[in-house]
């Protein structure tokens, strides 16, 4: 029984084979030139980004780890404290870095703020990505409308005019005692920072998770609901898994783009704790002490990477599941 | 009515498709609304009204207050509006010569980073978005390392190297700075744009004898300028709104809008930087307004996505 079907496989690939590798001798020399045009297209933002990104990068860690020669030299002459290694790498910077109260408490509001924007931003952005889709009004398009206003202003605007609003003169303390309460500021705070970074997080978040959303197709939600499903179960079933991706999407820009956020703290934020954007600007200029600076960027590096392996898996994920489909 | 869970998956698009077409909107009420449902109806609406308004009290509050600022002469809190009201703040901003001189500053440095990303990407874009080829993912998540890494950190990185390059506190350095963060939007976006050109567009043109410069001019371009404008508009208010590389490698010497609010806000009256502030959003709110239909029907959201 497997005999003929084994040979008329074999029969039927011998056949096929002697056309294909004609083929493939004729179009080898096109394929490379597809390939070659292909790589010098997209050569010029590759060398930007290894030449502006990838090697200040390197020498940035090498510089932590001591060596302050080379490319790190100049900014060496001009610092007031560097840490020399003597050949082989020492971690005696971080060491140095992490021995400070100050950069430990600025390292964990950091990491505070960008947790809790991460969170909230993303709550919100469901929120009325959901509300939007499931009632299907202008009201919802209207909401959609106001949340995206902040990226028609440019953040040093927004953060100042977040400051002024939630100051104990802003309308925060003002509406606050007119309603008889005494309202503590916001501004100054940690907690204004947060309220600041939400703000201007927020229109990229609500137009991905939207989109997302938005792609569910109706009939899937109705199959789900004349299955038996309630509203919620077919939200949480039907249309979660299927804006997984553009969730990790948001997650991961928003995280990224907190850690290493200078505006929003400098306008908003107390001199300190701060969070660490503010520090290195300070460290790098005012201390003039770079390779400390480096040594703080390299640990939002660290920071950053965990949150680039949730991009990378969300990734890997819809490559699989685009290929299922 | 109620598919049985046994049915065919057939039969159940059909039902489906038959259901969607006696509603139009989904809807929370799904059979004849009880006094129950009603209530919930009802309290849904309530609750998301309440929230509607705390989003946008949250959103636009700090701007109108803002707006406000800049009309004020004098308000004393709590007082939710200004006591008197005057415009001599506007005069005060326009008779100042920083404003004019910041304003073509960030003007040239947002065009000249515009227009170099317009050549250095848009090539790439076109390839990453039309053709296959080897190492074409590995590039397109390549170039997200420069949203990938924590600005701040990459640019006191960055800044360490333009030491020794020579471009720290010069117009190139400042303009290389602002071009990376525009490296991401002027591929991805044009790229997706480039992809979603119909395909059986492309073989018409070929099959009526157009040649290939012919049917890019002709088919691929105008398909894919809208998501190219938004790209271009993204980046160019990415420079001119770019304050904190600018503030790193630029300052003293080059001061543009919004590194000036930096220490604007704390040198002068509140009113004149609300003025200022003002004057600093126009451009982007007049822009953004050009493409807001491009960018809410998913051109940003689909740029993001593309693979």
């Amino acid at each position: 029984m497997t005999t003929p079907l084994n040979q008329t496989s074999i029969s039927d690939r011998s056949v096929l084979d002697r056309p294909t590798v004609v083929d493939r001798s004729g179009t080898a020399g096109r394929t490379a030139k597809r390939v070659g045009a292909g790589w010098l297209m997209v050569s010029p933002p590759v060398m930007v980004v290894i030449v502006f990104v990838g090697i200040p990068i390197v020498t940035g860690i090498l510089y932590t780890l001591g060596y302050t020669g080379g490319p790190n030299g100049i900014a060496t002459l001009l610092s007031t404290s560097v840490l020399q290694n003597n050949g082989s790498p020492t971690f005696d910077v971080f060491s140095k870095v992490f021995a400070d109260r100050l950069f430990r408490s600025d390292l964990w509001v950091t990491v505070l703020v960008t947790v809790v924007t991460v969170v909230v931003v993303t709550a919100i952005s469901w929120v009325i990505a959901l509300y939007a889709r499931l009632s299907g009004s202008r009201w919802g398009r209207f909401i959609t409308g106001i949340a995206i206003v902040p990226l028609f202003i440019p953040v040093v605007i927004g953060a100042y005019s977040i400051r002024n609003f939630y100051l104990s003169t802003g309308f925060w303390g003002s509406a606050g005692s007119l309603l008889g309460f005494h309202l503590s500021p916001l501004s100054y705070h940690t907690s204004g920072v947060i309220v600041a970074q939400i703000w201007t997080s927020l229109p990229f978040a609500v137009l991905l998770i939207s989109s997302g959303v938005a792609a569910v197709p109706d009939a899937l939600i109705h199959a789900a609901r004349d299955a038996g499903a309630s509203m919620s179960r077919a939200v949480w079933s039907v249309m979660v898994p299927m804006a997984t991706v553009p969730t990790v999407i948001v997650a991961t820009f928003t995280g990224v783009g907190v850690l290493g956020s200078f505006t929003v703290p400098f306008m908003v934020g107390p001199a300190s704790p701060t969070m660490l954007g503010v520090q290195m600007v300070t460290t790098y200029n005012t201390y003039q002490q770079p390779q400390d600076a480096q040594a703080m960027a390299v640990v939002l590096f660290a920071l950053a990477i965990l949150i680039g392996w949730a991009y990378v898996w969300a990734n890997a994920r819809q490559a699989r599941s685009s290929a299922v489909m | 009515m109620t598919v049985a869970p046994s049915l065919s998956n057939g039969a159940v698009d059909a039902a489906s498709i038959s259901v969607a077409a006696d509603r139009p909107e989904l809807s929370f009420g799904k059979r004849g609304p009880s006094p129950a449902e009603r209530a919930r109806s009802v309290l849904l609406r309530l609750l998301g009204l309440t929230v509607s308004i705390v989003l946008v009290l949250f959103i636009v509050g700090p701007l109108v207050w803002l707006a406000i600022g800049a009309f004020a002469k004098t308000w004393n809190a709590p007082s939710l509006l200004p006591q008197a009201w005057t415009l001599s703040w506007w005069k005060i901003v326009f008779a100042q010569p920083e404003l004019g001189h910041s304003f073509w500053l960030s003007l040239r440095f947002a065009v000249s980073a515009t227009a170099l990303a317009t050549v250095i990407c848009l090539p790439a874009a076109y390839a990453i978005g039309r053709r296959r080829f080897p190492g074409r993912r590995v590039v397109l998540i390549g170039l997200f390392a420069t949203n990938a890494f924590p600005k701040m950190g990459l640019f006191t990185s960055i800044a360490t190297l333009f030491y020794s390059l020579n471009l720290m506190g010069t117009g190139l350095g400042v303009v290389i700075i602002q071009l990376l963060g525009t490296i991401v939007t002027m591929v991805w976006l044009p790229a997706a744009a480039f992809a979603s050109v119909s395909p059986s567009m492309l073989d018409a043109a070929r099959d009526a004898g157009a040649g290939p410069v012919r049917t890019f001019a002709r088919i691929t371009l105008p398909q894919a300028i809208p998501g190219i404008a938004v790209a271009l508009i993204l980046a160019f208010l990415a420079c001119f709104d770019e304050a904190q590389g600018t503030y790193l490698i630029g300052s003293p010497t080059y001061i543009t809008m919004p590194t000036q609010m930096y220490t604007l806000v704390d040198n002068y009256p509140a009113p004149a930087a609300a003025v200022f502030a003002i004057v600093l959003t126009i451009p982007s709110i007049l822009l953004l307004l050009l493409v807001r239909r491009h960018i809410l029907g998913g051109h940003l959201a689909e740029g993001f996505q593309i693979k």
